[in-house]
């Protein structure tokens, strides 16, 4: 019998309310770190249970304890500083890494929570971390002479993070680039600079790219140095089916059936017209099913709503295509 | 010749001083319930009077307001206008920024001024020519979903007519600068040039205020031949992200004014005024026939505030060098 179709996420849950609340008291000074972490240790757990209770194959620590995805990183590793507020969309501000030396890691900056996590559930965990490609393009630089010296110093420095995160038992490690796919002149040193950042793993490898001008960026995408490339699907309804129709997709591949920009919950129906459109091209054994992106932008109903409606949608295509898991 | 000196797009809402009015607070306590709609409206003023005086003070000759009002360069402008809703929020392009989606359900018309109230009281602050900023109509019709129009091109010509009408409002209400902000069109391949045509032909013909086409984040190579055809007065070029620009130097028609895009919006590092007077020397050499305006590459909306008042600062430092040496 045919095995595939297994259920994750991209990576980041909704922060409950109670958690934003605490965040931006500790922003205010009102809250202490401890007490800020222990509510981030508490969500975390109920994220992890949530998953679990609606059948996920591979779980994520949610990311709660992360406000952007650069600057979570950056705020950790010598070479950056954090500039003054920058807006990313109407009254919402974030903090912004700024190059301004030699960029390093020092520390781990993500192997504790991913223990924590671990330790809550038989599920893999699947580690996270943010690329360097996009690290690098998302971040402001006043030190380095190019792009590309700042991408493959930040490529060693998640290499090592990547290899701790091995080393702590991670049989899944996610190394995001969503930036690679809007400057397809640039995708050769997003190749190289995730080749270094992946060095040396024996987990399974994945990264997530959203957007982009396929017609450009396709099928050279599938140079990318991981084994799993992960995809939003539902968002072009599919479009990218056809690319695959005339170069077939070579690796495994995140396959998004949900919408995450859209507040609607998918029926259950949709969803496996979907998977049974990407089963006329792919290998079950090729799919890991999940959402198009980050779930941060939904509320914490709709983000586990649409992750129901998934999972019972992947069983049923199970059993009708006599798929295992 | 003089430099003259302008921005492109929105400005930074933050003030870099303690004390001084603070539209994010403001509309925190108003979602809090703390505060009104009036307040965040006086909120918004203060802030067009502040981003206007930062522009004052260093000497830039053609303002922006900064569109305070605006959650993203799309939505301000899509939601009076009819045919559109807006949907979730979408990462804008290679930014780490966002913006909601607009989709496009019926017909799209103009229904009333969107920016002509914000325009006049900008205006009224001002001792210069502020310019209006609105969205280009290729690249909002890029941005947007289309589940309306069967083709591209029909879509298009209904949105140019529709910011047309938007952009006769703004000239009725006194406007002499209007910059139409196009991020795709730099993008664009040689066979999108038909349906750039469709969409600017007749929302750049006849216009009374003068015209800026501003393009960043990419040089408008592939499709350069047809802008040529079309009647802008500026053309905004992003020199930092497409440096290939300068290669447009020598196709731009006779007559026609470029802005150089060459403090770059998109990065804390501050350029040397020296070395951009002698890049302003070098486009004079190329095209000693054209007008130039010096120009920041996109929005400075993308810096933190402090950052982005160093950059205006330098700008025009750099225009006066170049001025002086320009004879
Ligand atoms: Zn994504």
């Amino acid at each position: 019998m045919a095995r595939g179709l297994w259920t994750t996420t991209v990576g980041s849950f909704p922060k409950p309310p109670r958690l934003e609340k605490a965040r931006s008291q500790h922003a205010r000074g009102e809250l202490s770190a401890e007490a800020l972490e222990a509510m981030e240790r508490e969500e975390t757990i109920e994220v992890i249970r949530r998953q679990e209770r609606i059948g996920l194959d591979i779980v994520v620590d949610g990311e709660l304890y992360r406000g952007d995805m650069t600057t979570y990183f950056a705020e950790r590793m010598p070479g950056f500083a954090i500039s003054n507020p920058v807006r990313s969309y109407g009254n919402r501000y974030y903090r912004k890494p700024i190059a301004v030396g030699p960029i390093r890691r020092k520390k781990p900056l993500t192997v504790d929570w991913w223990k924590f996590a671990q330790a809550q559930t038989s599920r893999p965990v699947k580690g996270m971390l943010t690329g360097p490609y996009t690290m690098m393009d998302w971040s402001f630089n006043e030190h380095y002479p190019s792009r590309e010296a700042m991408a493959m110093d930040l490529a060693e420095a998640i290499n090592e993070e990547a290899l701790a995160l091995q080393e702590a038992g991670a049989k899944f490690i996610q190394i995001d680039e969503p930036a690679v796919s809007v400057r397809p002149e640039e995708l050769p040193l997003a190749v190289k600079a995730l080749a270094r950042a992946a060095q040396g793993l024996k987990a399974k490898t994945i990264t997530h790219i959203c957007y982009g001008d396929f017609d450009v960026i396709y099928p050279a995408l599938l140079d990318l140095p991981v084994d799993q490339i992960d995809l939003e699907m539902a968002n072009s309804r599919y479009d990218l089916l056809e690319r695959f129709r005339v170069h077939p997709f070579t690796k495994e591949i995140g396959y998004g059936v949900l919408d995450v920009h859209s507040h609607r919950i998918e029926t259950k129906e949709e969803i496996k017209e979907g998977l049974r459109r990407g089963l006329e091209v792919l290998r079950p054994e090729q799919i890991y099913v999940d959402p198009d992106c980050g779930l941060k932008t939904r509320t914490v109903d709709e983000a586990f709503a649409k992750l129901e409606v998934m999972v019972e949608a992947v069983r049923e295509i199970r059993a009708e295509k006599g798929i295992d898991v | 010749m003089k430099i003259e000196t302008t921005l492109a797009g929105s400005y930074p809402k933050l003030p870099t001083e303690a004390g001084e009015m603070n539209l994010r607070v403001t509309r925190n306590r108003r979602d809090q319930g703390k505060a009104t709609d009036r307040d965040v409206e006086e909120a918004v003023r203060e802030t067009t009077r502040r981003i206007l005086r930062i522009q004052e003070r260093a000497g830039v000759d053609i303002p922006v307001d900064g569109s305070a009002a605006w959650d993203d360069a799309q939505t301000y402008v899509a939601r009076a206008l009819g045919g559109f809703a807006i949907e979730g929020l979408i990462r804008y392009l290679d930014t780490n920024t966002y913006y909601r989606q607009p989709a496009i359900t019926s017909r799209i018309e103009w229904q009333r001024p969107a920016t002509v109230e914000d325009f006049r009281a900008a205006q009224s602050m001002s001792e210069r020519p502020v310019k209006a900023f609105l969205p280009g109509p290729y690249s909002l019709y890029r941005f947007s979903r289309d589940r309306h129009y069967g083709g591209a091109k029909e879509a298009l010509a209904d949105l140019g007519a529709a910011l047309g009408r938007e952009a006769t409002a703004l000239e009725e209400a006194g406007a002499r600068w209007i910059h139409f902000e196009e991020p795709w069109i730099g993008k664009a391949k040689s066979d999108e040039a038909p349906l750039i045509r469709a969409a600017l032909e007749p929302l750049l013909a006849g216009r009374k205020a003068r015209t800026v086409l501003h393009v960043p984040f990419g040089a408008p190579t592939a499709v350069f031949d047809t802008l040529r055809d079309l009647s802008w007065s500026v053309i905004g070029l992003d020199l930092r992200e497409a440096p290939a620009g300068w290669d447009l130097l020598p196709r731009v028609p006779e007559g026609r004014a470029v802005a150089l895009g060459l403090i770059e919006a998109r990065n804390t590092r501050l350029e040397d005024a020296a070395d951009v007077a002698r890049e302003v020397a070098r486009a004079r050499a190329a095209r000693p026939d054209l007008e130039f305006q010096l120009s920041t590459t996109a929005s400075l909306e993308y810096l933190p505030a402090d950052r982005a008042e160093a950059k205006v600062a330098r700008l025009v430092e750099a225009a006066r060098i170049a001025s002086r040496n320009g004879g």
